[in-house]
């Protein structure tokens, strides 16, 4: 089978089967050199599995997996040679230290970055002598990422790099995956974060049970999105229902908090009226916020089902 | 892929294995703590013995060994891939079985440094000798850790977990230790105990083991003890290789079963082959059983049935000093007196191994068969009391088939090879010539 001849991974109707379950049906997108792409779902969409194919640890069902233009089910190890990779379910033994491990995984490669460097690119080296099970979550996430760096990769895979971390933990580590994109690399990256999605990816795939359902940078999956913007605000004294649904542009409303929720399709018409309207009556505007849509929308709607509530697929994981 | 980063890669991956080693609370304890508790146990019973210990060591470095490979290797594999290092393993471009192979062989060095530590710990708390033959030991060690760390291998891919460890290297451990002739002596167990013993590999591997320790031939003896824990090794290996489990979701299948029955042939293979060779006799103890021989007994062993001096069979010369030219024969007789085997400390194993180079060179019918037969005589009554010398020949002829018999011995120009029964037989033959002599049924 021919590879893509520019993706640094190009995955092409990948299934996989569980029994009776199908975890991933006919799932295909390629990542382009220097791209970070997000694999977004809800826990249960079939993330995990996916990057687990993509990385051998499981045997697909059927599809193709080209890393680097080689044939991933054909060339395991070869393939495993050019991916670094960071996964949701590994650890190290508990009395590794980062030093040790980053020189152990080194070993086995015949071009590697030095154990010092990485440990000075993730802020370690302070904690390169001490034993794993000391360091924070943080670090550890660090050290994986780290460990996936070890290699020199041009595509590196993390599957859920900062699930359970702290927000700064989670603000260090984003800013350590910006910086890989900035050096050239790709990154495959899983995410069940709607946030992160936004803020990391260059190009995100929507997945829900099994299925890529949809494509694009976010400001493309939002822009086909036909979800109207709202508006949430709170009065001085309270408003009728029919003074709400004749300001101008509105298409929904309903009560909110003690204020109004209403869809608009016109933002700046419906503010405009919404003022005057405040004047005419002598009432007062106390609060106003404009909520665009947002990926967690483009989900709804493509899905008919909430973000949260999403239903899992996968009966080993993710 | 490149051959220069896969050994460097190997060659970290053990190191780093040998270095958690020792960091690992878990590992110390079962890997030198147990040990030394059991050389301590040994030793509370059997100091008394002399030498002390030194016919117990072969039993306690195979527990040393069991436990390692039995419960070390597996926590450690399994704690392991309970964490995921294992699927992190997998991310790297090298075989899994290549890592595995490497933790197996920095787990038999750990094992190994187990095994030098009590011998040293019983040299110096309880003055135990040191092998006979250092160099034979390194070698019976090796097939014995490989039988017992393809076991390990087992218990680690069935079990799901590390309790799950304990439970099934309990399975393998306790009946070894029991009835396998490991930590209860073959000879203390009843018969039908000792014959099942033959279908465990702990019973090899004391006997290989013990004979670096105490048998002047060293491993001479110990061919099949070797070749059993060689092929009880090799199925273990290669079913806990097939069976070994990287990653905690991947569960044991339906041909697992199928798997399992191979290394279980393999120890139903062994004791079937040990029983069809005559290998799963009775083990009666020396110590006692000489000794508690009556005068009844002796009293009640008949001649008639012995043939002549000078018949095809058990030729006997008559005494060198009436010898036309008694110094004829020194030369062999020197040999006999330097030869190790008749070296031996315990007194039945040194009468046993004299009478079989009598019955060797008759079934071989060497040229001097008489002149060697009368020469084994002689030197028994050299070298064991009169009183004690009877107690054996008696036991012997009572009791053909316990202990060993030598079936060959080049070394004093006896380079045939006939089969242990036959010289069991022959050996029971002179065994009642010397007796008569000995109590004046027979004259000489």
């Amino acid at each position: 089978m021919v590879a893509p001849p520019t993706a640094s991974l190009s995955v092409r109707e990948l299934t996989k089967r569980y029994h009776a379950i199908d975890a991933v049906r006919g799932v295909s997108f390629a990542v382009a050199p220097g791209e970070i792409f997000g694999l977004l779902g809800p826990n249960g969409a079939g993330k995990t599995t996916i990057i687990e194919s993509v990385l051998g640890l499981r045997q697909s069902d059927s599809g193709s997996i080209f890393l680097n233009g080689i044939d991933a089910q054909a060339q395991p190890v070869q393939a495993r040679r050019a991916v670094g990779a960071q996964l949701q379910f590994a650890a190290l033994q508990d009395k590794i230290t980062p030093r040790q491990a980053l020189k152990c995984f080194a070993a086995f490669y015949p071009e590697s970055t030095p154990a010092e460097k990485l440990l000075a690119q993730f802020s370690l080296t302070e904690k390169a002598d001490v034993t794993f099970d000391s360091l924070s979550g943080g670090q550890k996430q660090r050290l994986f990422l780290a460990l996936a760096l070890v290699n020199q990769p041009r595509l590196l895979i993390l599957d859920e790099p900062t699930a359970g971390l702290d927000p700064q933990s989670r603000r260090e580590l984003h800013g350590l995956i910006r910086q890989l994109k900035s050096d050239g690399r790709s990154v495959l990256l899983s995410t069940h974060s709607l946030d992160e999605a936004h803020q990391l990816c260059d190009r995100i795939g929507i997945l829900h049970t099994g299925r890529l359902i949809a494509t694009g940078t976010p400001d493309e999956l939002i822009s086909r999105s036909s979800t109207k913007p709202r508006l949430t605000f709170r009065v001085a004294q309270p408003l009728d229902a029919a003074v709400v649904g004749a300001l101008p542009a509105v298409t929904a409303r309903q009560p909110h908090h003690g204020g109004w929720m209403i869809s608009t399709s016109d933002v700046n018409r419906t503010i405009s009226g919404l003022v005057q309207t405040m004047a005419e009556n002598g009432n007062e505007l106390i609060d106003l916020q404009i909520h665009r849509p947002s990926l967690e929308d483009v989900f709804l709607e493509l899905t008919g089902r909430d973000w949260t509530h999403s239903p899992s697929t996968d009966p080993v994981r993710d | 892929m490149n051959r220069g980063a896969l050994f460097s890669g190997l060659l970290g991956h053990f190191l780093l294995t040998l270095q958690l080693n020792l960091r690992s609370k878990q590992a110390l304890i079962y890997g030198y703590l147990v040990p030394i508790f059991f050389l301590l146990a040994f030793g509370s019973v059997f100091r008394a013995d002399t030498p002390p210990l030194l016919a117990e060591m072969g039993q306690i470095l195979t527990i040393s060994i069991l436990g390692g490979a039995c419960f070390g290797l597996p926590t450690a594999l399994v704690a392991e891939r309970e964490r995921g290092v294992w699927r992190r393993y997998r991310l790297l471009p090298v075989p899994t079985l290549y890592l595995v192979i490497s933790t197996l062989v920095a787990r038999l060095l750990i094992v190994g440094s187990a095994v030098v530590l009590q011998i040293l710990l019983a040299h110096f708390i309880y003055r135990t000798p040191f092998p006979v033959h250092p160099g034979q030991l390194v070698a019976a060690f090796l097939p014995v850790a490989f039988a017992f760390m393809g076991l390990g291998l087992v218990v680690a891919a069935l079990a799901d977990d590390v309790p799950a460890v304990q439970a099934l290297g309990q399975c393998f451990f306790l009946p070894m230790i029991l009835i396998g002739g490991v930590g209860v002596p073959l000879v203390a167990l009843p018969g039908w105990t000792q014959r099942l013993a033959g279908f465990m590999p702990g019973r090899y591997a004391v006997d290989a083991l013990q004979r670096c320790f105490t048998d002047p031939l060293g491993l001479n003896q110990a061919g099949f003890s070797l070749l059993a824990l060689g092929v009880i090794g090799a199925a273990a290996s290669v079913v806990g290789a097939k069976l070994f489990r990287w990653d905690t979701g991947r569960r044991t299948t339906r041909t697992t079963g199928l798997w399992l029955l191979l290394a279980v042939l393999s120890w139903i293979a062994v004791g079937a082959a040990a029983a069809f060779t005559g290998r799963l006799q009775p083990v009666v103890s020396d110590a006692t059983s000489f000794d508690t021989i009556t005068a009844a007994q002796m009293d009640a062993i008949t001649y008639e049935d012995l043939p002549g001096d000078n018949e095809l069979v058990t030729r006997l010369s008559p005494p060198f000093s009436r010898s036309a030219d008694p110094r004829r024969f020194d030369e062999f007789v020197a040999k006999l007196t330097a030869w190790p085997p008749a070296q031996t400390g315990e007194a039945g194993q040194k009468v046993r191994n004299l009478l079989s180079v009598a019955a060797i060179a008759d079934i071989a019918a060497d040229l001097h068969e008489a002149e060697i037969g009368r020469a084994v005589f002689d030197e028994l009554q050299e070298r064991v009391a009169r009183d004690q010398l009877r107690r054996i020949l008696t036991w012997i002829i009572l009791f053909p088939d316990a202990g060993n018999v030598i079936t060959t011995a080049p070394e004093l120009g006896l380079k045939r090879h006939p089969p242990e029964n036959i010289v069991r037989e022959r050996s029971v033959l002179y065994a009642k010539k010397y007796l008569g002599r000995l109590l004046g049924k027979i004259h000489d």
